[in-house]
């Protein structure tokens, strides 16, 4: 009699239970699958050139090897030249985006005028522009503006592929705000400007954390209009350096590379950590309202 | 209450007072979007309209000089086998790529929705990947998939599978490349999917499971009918992406081995940075700006820019 009832509650529990074992497991395997080829780079870049070419790499390493390794890049590859360049580009071009998307995202969601919606589905189509479709006109441009190998050079076009990812998304932003708010303050003789200024941009804040963070990513990782561009090592962001040391024909060390890719990416990781709450608002706001 | 029917007494005059005159409003929205509209007019329009000149046009490097073609490029361009490959690869890795990101990111939607503990973290992990500079993302699977030292070889052999060519033969480059780029962008089509997931209301599934429906039919009939607009969403975002491709071609196999992998994106880049025939590559380009504008198209249809709740 007792035991029927203590047979079936084992049961499901069991069942339960390696369900969620498997569960587990997955999670564990997805987590791997992601993190696996950063784990890789990493032990390569402690490597010395012949280490390399072990296979399992061991995980015995040498600080001799790893110093070395660094010290190259760093010192010798100017590495750190080409960080303060791709903070400027970046930091400069998310700026002045900012201050261009911003006002006309407000416009866009609260002054209804002929064609608004035309307007700026129009500008957010640039989005999706093919950089190669852009990429040589501009390269005239700027050299007709005499803007090569400088910073203004990767600013100025930067900033227009920055700008719709901006009016994007702080358009979403905008339109969680009642527009109850700008009419009192409008009934109390704020101006259209004053009450962007002075009641919303404290309101859209994390609005603007969102668009930053995705104006420092594109930015940071932008490739293609930058390679011509630039054509001295003075003034290469980072993806343009590390391409230059892809592209030359000899032997590629790949100890170094590895440090080049390790230094590259590990500013996008601390990045991501402080701002992953931003990063998953700003890729859902188009899809999910 | 009291404030309530205050409120609903001044409401009209408040109102009439905003309704500003149509010349007001026209300087209030220049005055807030001339600015951002003169910009993208000089560094988005005029580029784009100097591209389609261009591609009626040919440069003479010597005498850096244009000299008018009419259609001629894009004669030469729609008669040529080498530029069908290419629209047949970025056609493989756009529907082929993005059909696995978005079966995948789906099923991991589906995976997390089950509530695990430490998944926070692994989601946290997930974002990771698409974040990477594609460049180095290149560089970084180019040392995972050496043939000689890399690790992914490795794996393989212990696997059964010898000497696998993942870069170095024209059959299957391609498919390495539609992997890596799957490694990094399925996350993205994960995301989404997962955020309407979090955001649907849960009385639909608890009325499902109250009336017996197993987990598979309520996958199958209530959950991913309505995923299906975020799922949708999605995989026209990333088709476009794909579409457009440059970076990680550049990267991991620069269009080769013979060509096996050159996209419509590095097609017009090498024409156009390497050969120095920009008209051509301005003419490749601007098929691709008509595919990406017919995209583009489609993604405004499933996602509405602008809600019409207010008029």
């Amino acid at each position: 009699m007792t035991t029927a009832p203590v047979v079936v509650r084992a049961e499901r529990p069991l069942r339960h239970r390696i369900g969620r074992a498997v569960s587990y497991l997955v999670l564990v395997l997805i987590a791997v699958v992601a993190l696996a080829p950063f784990v890789f780079l990493l032990i390569i870049s402690f490597k010395s050139r012949l280490d390399v070419l072990t296979v399992p790499p061991s995980l015995h390493f040498h600080w001799g090897d790893i110093s070395a390794n660094y010290s190259t890049v760093i010192h010798e590859k100017k590495f750190p030249t080409f960080v303060v360049n791709s903070i400027v580009v970046t930091g400069g071009s998310t700026l002045i985006a900012l201050v261009l998307g911003v006002p006309a995202a407000y416009a866009f969601s609260r002054l209804r005028f002929r064609g608004s919606d035309a307007w700026a589905s129009t500008i957010l189509s640039f989005r999706f522009m093919p950089p190669v479709a852009v990429a040589i006109p501009i390269y005239l441009l700027i050299r007709h503006l005499g803007f090569l190998n400088s910073y203004p050079g990767l600013i100025l076009p930067y900033v227009a592929f920055t700008l719709p990812l901006v009016v994007w998304i702080m358009i979403g932003f905008f339109d969680e705000i009642p527009h109850e708010i700008d009419d009192a303050a409008l009934v109390d003789g704020c101006s259209r400007s004053g009450v962007l200024f002075r009641v919303m941009l404290p309101l859209v804040r994390p609005g603007i954390f969102v668009a930053a963070t995705f104006g420092v990513i594109f930015i940071w990782n932008e490739f293609l209009v930058g390679l011509y561009i630039i054509n001295s090592q003075e003034r290469e962001t980072i993806p343009i350096a590390a391409s230059a040391l892809l592209t030359v024909e000899s032997p590629i060390d790949w100890n170094q590379a590895a440090v080049v890719g390790i230094l590259t990416l590990l500013p996008v990781l601390l990045f991501a950590a402080v701002a992953q709450r931003y990063i998953v608002r700003g890729i859902t706001s188009g899809a999910v309202r | 209450m009291t404030a309530t029917a205050e409120d609903a007494r001044f409401e009209p005059r408040g109102r009439a007072f905003l309704r500003a005159t149509p010349t007001q409003r026209r300087g209030e929205a220049l005055l807030l979007l001339g600015p951002c509209a003169l910009y993208l007019i000089a560094f988005s329009v005029y580029p784009l309209v100097v591209s389609l000149i261009r591609s009626f046009q040919d440069y003479d490097s010597r005498a850096d000089s244009w000299r008018w073609v009419g259609v001629r490029n894009y004669s030469e361009l729609f008669g040529s086998r080498e530029f069908w490959h290419t629209v047949e690869h970025t056609a493989y890795f756009t529907f082929g790529g993005v059909a696995i990101q978005v079966l995948l990111g789906t099923a991991l939607a589906l995976f997390f929705n089950q509530q695990l503990r430490g998944a926070s973290i692994v989601r946290v992990i997930l974002i990771l990947p698409m974040l990477l500079t594609p460049i180095v993302v290149g560089l970084m699977w180019r040392m995972l998939l050496n043939p000689d030292w890399g690790i992914l070889n490795w794996l393989a052999e212990r696997a059964g599978f010898h000497d696998v060519q993942w870069l170095s033969s024209p059959s299957t480059a391609l498919r390495t490349l539609i992997f890596v780029d799957c490694w990094q962008w399925t996350p993205f089509v994960f995301i989404i999917v997962y955020a309407r997931l979090q955001a649907l209301p849960q009385d639909v599934f608890e009325a499902a499971a109250v009336d017996g429906a197993s987990w598979f039919e309520r996958t199958r009939f209530v959950t991913l009918p309505l995923l299906m607009p975020a799922i949708v969403f999605a995989a026209v975002f990333r088709g476009i992406d794909a579409f457009r491709t440059f970076d990680l071609v550049y990267g991991l196999t620069n269009g080769g081995p013979v060509q096996s992998t050159s996209t419509l994106s590095f097609e017009a880049f090498q024409n156009g940075f390497e050969y120095f025939r920009y008209g051509y590559a301005s003419a490749i380009s601007y098929v691709m700006v008509i595919v990406a504008a017919v995209g583009v198209t489609l993604l405004f249809r499933v996602v509405r820019v602008r809600r019409l709740d207010h008029a």
